[in-house]
């Protein structure tokens, strides 16, 4: 009986001293988020993110332009920086991302962690002899090639580990292929420890294919962003 | 200076006999002691229909899934699998194919010839900081199921290559907890975290916790450095086995182990 009662009051107190000050702020936050994927964030060549992720990051599945919606901040934020120290390959990115400021890479990365969307619709409709193969690869690994299984480091099912680790399930599956090849030829560079780069360069172009397509076949965490 | 002549010739004779027979003298001595070859497992595709297949299935639930399948016996959230690797396949990992058929065993631990039971018993109440299974429960009637499964075609009394864990040589130096922490925050932190808590994904782990509450206990066999740098040198960072220098190994080995971890249980 006591501790129904202590516990809310002990519970808003607490709140209310962590809380009073962070709303202010991180809804500021979240609207200049919001302002740079609309609209950009004013300074030249700065386009709105919104032109390829769309307003509530789904991305878009026909030119390959990645899902971002409920990313965690953090890998939204350090995938900008990389793209900007020409680390990840980004040739579309890289022009647009050049001018974001330390505030404005933190400000849109938490809006579009905090951003929820249904999966945008394939170009095509997944082959089913992939995925089972991609299936397969996803949850084993091919370990004579020392390739463990992908959800070992993106988590079940492939909804990822925070915070660094991304969420691919539901990913589109132009993109997942694009950055298994750019991994595998060298071009992006800021996996760490080139973790990325080495299992990539062992998949073979099939296996790539496959693997793009299981992931792109589910549907993404929408509870994401933890 | 032609008989010195002829004298370098025949050296170089004997030189280029040993370069190209000498490897084979090498390997047969080897072979006596280790198979060369790595032993493979068969495809999960080949498991039985019918009972005895469902009960090897139910042993690689419990491997992959321990906490949810066996979690009356376990302490932490670890799995089998997260020494085990590859679903308890991979060489140098100690697979099961490799101990099923080394078991049954002499072991110092407990001087007495053990039982593979017992030694699954020794991973519960140790790496898995829980309490011993029953030896005829069906929790270890399936993990040793999956593991004779796994082991057929293996040649018994053999000591197979890749069956166990390394043993590393003598570091040139004495293994130090501090050298090994700028190495765990330089390679392993990313997934066990800075803290040594590993992570979570949907509520699963991820990547285990190395020390802490919810990691193996001092009683398990990771608790000596000299086997977790084994098992660090072979397979971590995950895909890149055998690419961290041997000192680095045993360091970082040092440094894990001197974290805090939860005691070894009273003998039973």
């Amino acid at each position: 009986m006591r501790i129904a009662i202590v516990g809310p009051v002990l519970c808003s107190l607490l709140f209310s001293f962590v809380s009073i000050p962070l709303p202010a702020r991180a809804e500021s936050l979240m609207d200049w988020g919001k302002h740079i994927a609309e609209a950009g964030n004013g300074d030249p060549g700065n386009t709105a993110c919104m032109e390829c992720h769309r307003l509530k990051g789904g991305g878009m599945p026909s030119i390959g332009s990645p899902r971002i919606a409920g990313q965690t901040r953090q890998y939204i934020a350090r995938e900008i920086r990389e793209v900007q120290k020409g680390k990840r390959y980004g040739p579309v990115m890289a022009g647009v991302v050049e001018n974001l400021s330390e505030h404005d890479i933190d400000a849109v990365a938490l809006y579009y962690s905090r951003a929820r969307t249904p999966k945008a619709r394939e170009t095509e409709p997944p082959s089913s002899a992939r995925v089972a193969l991609g299936k397969k690869i996803a949850h084993r690994g091919i370990w004579k090639k020392n390739i463990p299984a992908c959800v070992q480091c993106h988590g079940v099912n492939g909804s990822g580990v925070p915070p660094l680790f991304p969420y691919i399930a539901g990913q589109n599956r132009t993109y997942l292929m694009r950055q298994l090849i750019a991994y595998a030829f060298l071009e992006r560079k800021d996996d760490p420890q080139g973790l990325m780069r080495g299992i990539a360069r062992r998949l073979s172009a099939g296996e790539r294919k496959a693997v793009a397509e299981y992931f792109s076949s589910l549907n993404p965490p929408q509870a994401n962003g933890r | 200076m032609r008989q010195k002549n002829e004298a370098a010739r025949r050296i170089f004779r004997i030189l280029l006999l040993l370069a190209a027979f000498g490897p084979a003298f090498i390997t047969a001595r080897a072979m006596a002691a280790e198979s060369n070859v790595l032993f493979s497992p068969p495809p999960e595709e080949s498991i039985p229909q019918g009972g005895f297949g469902d009960l090897i299935r139910h042993g690689e639930k419990i491997f992959t899934r321990t906490a949810k399948y066996a979690g009356r016996y376990t302490g932490n959230r670890l799995s089998c699998e997260s020494c085990h690797l590859d679903r308890g396949r991979k060489a140098y990992s100690a697979p099961l194919w490799g101990a099923y058929v080394l078991y049954p065993r002499y072991r110092k631990k407990n001087h007495k010839v053990n039982s593979l039971a017992e030694r699954i018993q020794g991973c519960f109440r140790f790496s898995m900081n829980g309490s011993a299974t029953p030896v005829d429960g069906r929790t270890i009637k399936s993990l040793i199921a999956y593991s004779f499964w796994m082991s057929r075609g293996a040649p018994v009394g053999v000591n197979l290559k890749g069956s166990r864990m390394v043993s590393l040589p003598k570091p040139e130096k004495a293994p130090d907890p501090l050298r090994g922490k700028k190495v765990y925050v330089a390679r392993c932190a990313l997934c066990h975290g800075l803290g040594g808590q590993g992570r979570v994904s949907r509520g699963e782990i991820a990547f285990p916790p190395v020390w802490g509450p919810g990691s193996y206990n001092k009683g398990a066999g990771f608790y000596k450095v000299a086997k977790l740098a084994g098992f660090i040198k072979m397979n971590m960072p995950l895909s890149k086995g055998t690419t961290l220098p041997d000192q680095m190994a045993w360091d970082v080995a040092a440094y894990i182990d001197s974290q805090p971890r939860p005691d070894k249980p009273a003998p039973k």
